[in-house]
């Protein structure tokens, strides 16, 4: 069995035999790592976003096969995709929850990078072109919501193009360049810069973006498929009402990502200076940032000026963005009054909220410094260890593949009983399982690579191993010790030789810190 | 330049330089004339030099001497070929013949009005309702309403909004000797026309 899972079979040497010819390749200066084990996808949601486009790309191009982006017509494409089309609904339902995930994902990636401190010294492009490639991917997923031509669309795009228009001098022309005029040249234009033009411009940027080191992680990311089909069948978006300019409109926000900025246009102050000029300054200050930051050291700990503005933004981001979504529920007043938010309240909130992000902040760096002492003073935990007979995985896999087998039965009967949500969750479940699947496979054949030694009677084996342990332990002394808080290698529940695996990949990590660290 | 390869006087400017200069000159000018292609992008529909006709809903074209006082109707400019392009609401223009105390009753152009019917608070389409007390233009969305004379917003949300765009954007009219009324071209800024959804200035 075991010897079965190592051997080469003739695709894997074909795979082998393509991955080296990608020597002689634009791409040969990049290091693609599967990892054989569980890893923290903090260190990876670059690649996960990445992932996340192309989920889009493919999504978006089948749904190009039936979205008309004409005036009368688009919003009854959408209609006609959602309903009639087989798997129309599927489709519309990954495209739309995948464009929320990837900024999601976009935004946890980018203030990871800077809390790391892994912005800055040589990496200052890749920062860069980050933040470009975060402004671009929010006008992607706020094109392609509008095109849909529904009330909220329509709201959207009114107030696109009037904050456009409210650039001084240059303003009126750059709304006729990119917007056209009227509704019919919108939806077409958009529909360009949604599919084509800003798509292009994102991959131009992220041939840039590209670190050399690269990690592809597949349980991850098929889990990460999987989540965005269970909120499909779980949250469905809806069609919004076709946009009919005689009917009034109901109160609608804008998508999640954009009530922030929403909030400042409700304060009814200038519409260039809360549309155009804030978010124009936020993103200017994320681009210079590594040039401001003089810290000589990485960590968020160790950079406490840099931290505190980052937890500010972060504060100020999470204010706004709940306080956008926020209407006054009480019907009896008017519709202005409901929306108009007070100027003075919002932006004394606003200046509120830095000292106390700061206060926040030290205090965070003063209690992480004592855990630190605390983790270094007290003897080093015994990792508990849990120990999965071989033949069990045998077992958990074959379940699996029959749980596989039910799921499917089950997703294709509520399809044909017209259940499609629950048709889309099911195969999200699919997902779900498959990167448990992956996972134990990978599990099952680190095991098979590393077999072990049979003779040792348990207690002496795990005796043996933590010697060992030990024994590696001491070895990394004077490189920076593991940390209480780093989770990106994780204490695995694991057998004894997944345990020493891990050690190894300790040191490396170790090693590989210095490396990064060094200047 | 002739026959004085030696001389480099301060003043004068080296060979080299001035093959530079050439090159430069000549990607300059290669790339000239795409500057004037970014009139690919605006869209050229609504720019025109000549007067079009008033054309009411039921394809006749209005006359001073038959439309009604304090009356109005929803005509489209530019008229296009194309039905769809016809129901566009950016195209769509509230035509006006003011109230007697306005000055409706005089049989020339002052008397009417061409406003743009796209509301300048969230684009819903506002018409004139001439009832007694009324004498306005209203929005059904969010009641803003609009002074038929100036066209500028008075109440409601759009009344808040800064100049330009708390007045709706003009056509300009011209009544003939046999009382027919045409548009005058139009200039889209909000200096002149003002711009459909966005607004306009006066004085």
């Amino acid at each position: 069995m075991a010897a079965s899972l190592h051997k080469e079979n003739s695709l894997v040497r074909l795979f082998r035999w393509i991955y080296a010819g990608v020597d002689r390749t634009i791409f040969m200066g990049l290091k693609f790592t599967f990892p054989t084990r569980f890893v923290s996808p903090l260190g990876f949601l670059g690649m996960l976003t990445f992932v996340l486009f192309i989920i889009l790309g493919i999504s978006g191009a089948l749904l190009m096969l039936w979205y008309e982006p004409i005036l009368d017509r688009a919003w009854d494409s959408v209609e006609n995709i959602n309903d009639t089309i087989p798997y129309g609904f599927h489709l519309r339902n990954i495209h739309y929850h995948a464009s929320n995930a990837m900024v999601m994902m976009a935004i946890l990636h980018m203030y990871y990078q800077y809390f790391s401190g892994r912005y800055k010294i040589r990496n200052e492009i890749l920062w860069v072109t980050g933040i470009l490639i975060g402004v671009l991917t929010i006008l992607e997923a706020f094109t392609g919501y509008d095109i849909i031509f529904s009330e909220r669309a329509e709201l959207a795009i009114s107030i696109a193009a009037s904050l456009t228009n409210s650039i001084p001098i240059l303003g009126p022309d750059m709304r006729d360049a990119f917007f056209g005029s009227g509704f019919h040249d919108f939806v077409l234009r958009f529909y360009a810069f949604h599919v084509f033009l800003l798509p292009i411009a994102l991959i131009g940027l992220m041939t840039v973006h590209f670190p050399r080191f690269l990690v592809f992680d597949v349980p991850m990311v098929m889990a990460i498929t999987g989540a965005i089909m269970i909120t499909g069948g779980v949250f469905p978006v809806d069609m919004g009402l076709k946009f009919d300019p005689n009917v009034p409109p109901g109160i609608t926000v804008p998508e999640w990502y954009l009530t922030g900025l929403y909030a400042f246009l409700r304060s009814q102050y200038d519409k260039f200076v809360t549309g155009v000029a804030w978010p124009g300054l936020f993103i200017f200050t994320l681009l210079i940032i590594p040039f401001i930051d003089r810290y000589k050291k990485f960590s968020w700990k160790d950079r406490p000026l840099i931290t505190a503005i980052g937890i500010t933004s972060i504060a100020q981001i999470v204010v706004t963005t709940y306080w956008g979504f926020y209407i006054d529920p009480d019907r009896t007043k008017s519709l202005l009054d409901r929306l108009v938010i007070d100027p003075i309240f919002l932006y004394s909130v606003m200046i509120l909220l830095v000292p106390l992000s700061f206060g926040f902040t030290y205090l965070m760096i003063k209690l992480a410094k004592n855990a630190e002492a605390n983790a270094k003073r007290q003897p080093q935990k015994k990792e508990s260890v849990i120990t999965l007979p071989e033949k069990w995985i045998y077992f958990v896999l074959i379940a699996l593949v029959g749980f596989q087998i039910y799921l499917n039965i089950a997703a294709y009967y509520a399809l044909l009983n017209g259940m499609k949500n629950i048709s889309l969750f099911i195969i999200g479940i699919i997902m779900l399982v498959f990167a448990g699947m992956f996972h134990m496979y990978r599990h099952g054949r680190s095991i098979a690579n590393n077999p072990p030694p049979p003779s040792i009677p348990q207690t002496e084996r795990i005796r043996a191993l933590q010697e060992k342990k030990r024994a590696l332990l001491e070895s990394t002394n004077g490189k920076p010790r593991l940390e209480a808080s780093d989770t990106s290698i994780p204490t695995i529940k694991s057998n004894g030789i997944l345990d020493k695996v891990l050690n190894v990949a300790r040191k490396n990590k170790s090693s590989f810190e210095k490396m990064w660290n060094r200047d | 330049m002739s026959g004085q390869p030696q001389s480099r006087g301060d003043d004068r400017i080296s060979r080299r330089d001035f093959l530079k200069l050439l090159a430069a000159a000549g990607t300059v000018l290669t790339f000239t004339p795409f500057v004037d292609w970014g009139k690919f992008l605006p869209n050229p529909s609504g720019s025109t030099t000549k007067k079009s006709k008033v054309e009411l809903p039921d394809g006749s074209q209005a006359n001073v001497k038959t439309f009604k006082v304090n009356h109005s109707e929803a005509i489209i400019y530019p008229i296009s070929d194309d039905p769809a392009l016809n129901k566009e609401a950016f195209r769509t223009w509230q035509f006006i013949r003011l109230p007697v105390e306005l000055g409706g009753d005089k049989n020339e152009a002052s008397a009417f009005r061409a406003f743009s019917m796209v509301c300048l608070h969230l684009w819903c389409l506002w018409k004139y309702w001439p009832g007694e007390g009324r004498k306005r233009g209203e929005c059904p969305c969010h009641g803003s309403m609009y002074d038929p004379a100036t066209g500028k917003a008075f109440a409601g949300p759009a009344a808040l909004q800064s100049p330009p765009s708390n007045v709706l954007p003009k056509l300009d009219l011209e009544v003939d000797k046999d009382g027919y009324l045409w548009i005058l071209p139009p200039n889209w800024s909000v200096n002149g026309n003002g711009i459909v959804g966005y607004g306009r200035f006066i004085a």
